[in-house]
Order: structure tokens, then C-alpha cells, then sequence
């Protein structure tokens, strides 16, 4: 699956890049981020991930062919 | 209208288009970048938006408040980019007939949009550091990410 990461994130990974481990659900590539770089665990804890521009709650069913954002919390204004 | 844009955010010509013959109350807020937060001296800001979502997000927000309240104009645009000490990052106008309506659903939407938009900034500092900053951090005090504090729920 396709991983697209913003802000902060960026300081722990490429903004694009590709998983191929078959992970099933959000929870279990929360945790597959944090061991690919265990500095980024603390802001993956608070981050929320979204597919097809909607946000998904941690036991979504993922597929290979998905295109996952992961969204640290916002900071706008 | 575009809700994130990477062009200078023009309050002048948003306001002209802001007056409505049903309202009596025009409310435009500016969110200014400062050249000071935390106690350091800023250069300027950085903001990031996943464009798609924060403009969908935004359109939600401003459709809550229209339900809300009776207004006849909502509008909010937020910046992405570079964005320079005293130029706005975001703006929202809202006019409805009286000023308690106005005033109260652009607190509304000033503040969801800061919680829940996906749209963040880096502050860069006069001492050549940077920082991603100002993070929703009502999750320490809500325990859940998708639960927020807002400030306009005081005066509601």
C-alpha cells in the first residue's frame, strides 16, 4: 500500500513511500510506522489516518491497493 | 470559492463581496501571523494542507454553522506556503441581520477549522531554527484525538 505522510511526520519518513507487509488494519500499521522509526511513535499515538479522503478508525480493513494519509494533528490557523 | 489557496489572501476584495442586503452584521476574522510566540522571534510561517480533505472539511464547518445560525454569508479561506509577520494565514467572514450571530459563528468556524482541518504550520525562527508547532493538543485533556475543547462552546 501507498503511504502519504504530512508536517512533522516528514522529519520521520518520505513524504511517499511503499509497504508491502501484509498488514490488515490502521492499528497494525500505526505500530508497523513505530518500529520502522521508533522516534516517530510518540506523534504516530496522535495521529489519524485516512483513506479515499476520509478519516478511518483504527480497525479499518486495509488492502494492498490502498493509498493511506496519515494526519498529525492539525495546526491551522 | 477556493478554501486553500497558496495565493496572498485578499480581505479587501473578500469583504466587498461580504455585504448582503438582508444583513446588518458583517464579521470578518483575520488570523495574522505574529513575529512572536513561546518567547522566540518568528520569520515567518509555513503551512501545509492535504488540499482535498481540508477543503471537503471546510465546507462541512461552514454548512454546520449555516444550519446553526441564520447567515447570509459564511465564507473561509486558509492559506498554504509561505506566509509572511502581519500578512493573514486564514480569514472567515460571516454576516447575518443582527451582530450576536455573526460574531458567534465565526468563532465557530475560526475554531473547528484550527482543531479539525488538515492543514499545519512550521513556525521559522529569526535564529535559523524551525519548529512544526501550535498542535491541537485536546487529546491530553479529552483522551481521544477526534475530541476537541473549543472555545466557542463557552459563549454558546
Amino acid at each position: 500500500m501507498k503511504i502519504e505522510v504530512f508536517a512533522i511526520l516528514k522529519e520521520y519518513f518520505d513524504k511517499e513511500f511503499e509497504i508491502k507487509d501484509p498488514l490488515k488494519t490502521v492499528e497494525e500499521l500505526r505500530a508497523h510506522l513505530a518500529f520502522l522509526n521508533p522516534e516517530s511513535s510518540n506523534v504516530l499515538k496522535i495521529c489519524r489516518f485516512a483513506v479515499h479522503d476520509e478519516f478511518v478508525a483504527d480497525h479499518y480493513q486495509l488492502t494492498g491497493s490502498d493509498n493511506v494519509v496519515v494526519i498529525p494533528p492539525s495546526s491551522g490557523g | 470559492m477556493e478554501y486553500i489557496t497558496s495565493k496572498d489572501l485578499d480581505l479587501v476584495a473578500l469583504l466587498q463581496q461580504s455585504h448582503h442586503p438582508a444583513a446588518g452584521a458583517v464579521v470578518l476574522f483575520s488570523g495574522d501571523v505574529r513575529n512572536n510566540n513561546v518567547g522566540k522571534m518568528v520569520d515567518f510561517l509555513e503551512y501545509e494542507a492535504h488540499t482535498s480533505m481540508a477543503s471537503k472539511m471546510i465546507e462541512r464547518i461552514l454548512n454546520d454553522a449555516r444550519k446553526r445560525w441564520n447567515l447570509n454569508i459564511a465564507i473561509a479561506q486558509h492559506r498554504t506556503g509561505k506566509v509572511r509577520i502581519t500578512e493573514s494565514a486564514v480569514v472567515v467572514i460571516t454576516a447575518s441581520a443582527h451582530r450576536a450571530e455573526a460574531y458567534a459563528a465565526n468563532r465557530y468556524i475560526i475554531d473547528r477549522i484550527k482543531h479539525e482541518a488538515p492543514i499545519w504550520k512550521c513556525e521559522f525562527f529569526t535564529d535559523g531554527t524551525k519548529e512544526w508547532g501550535g498542535n491541537c493538543n485536546c487529546h491530553k485533556d479529552t483522551g481521544n484525538i477526534n475530541k476537541h475543547i473549543y472555545e466557542f462552546e463557552d459563549i454558546l
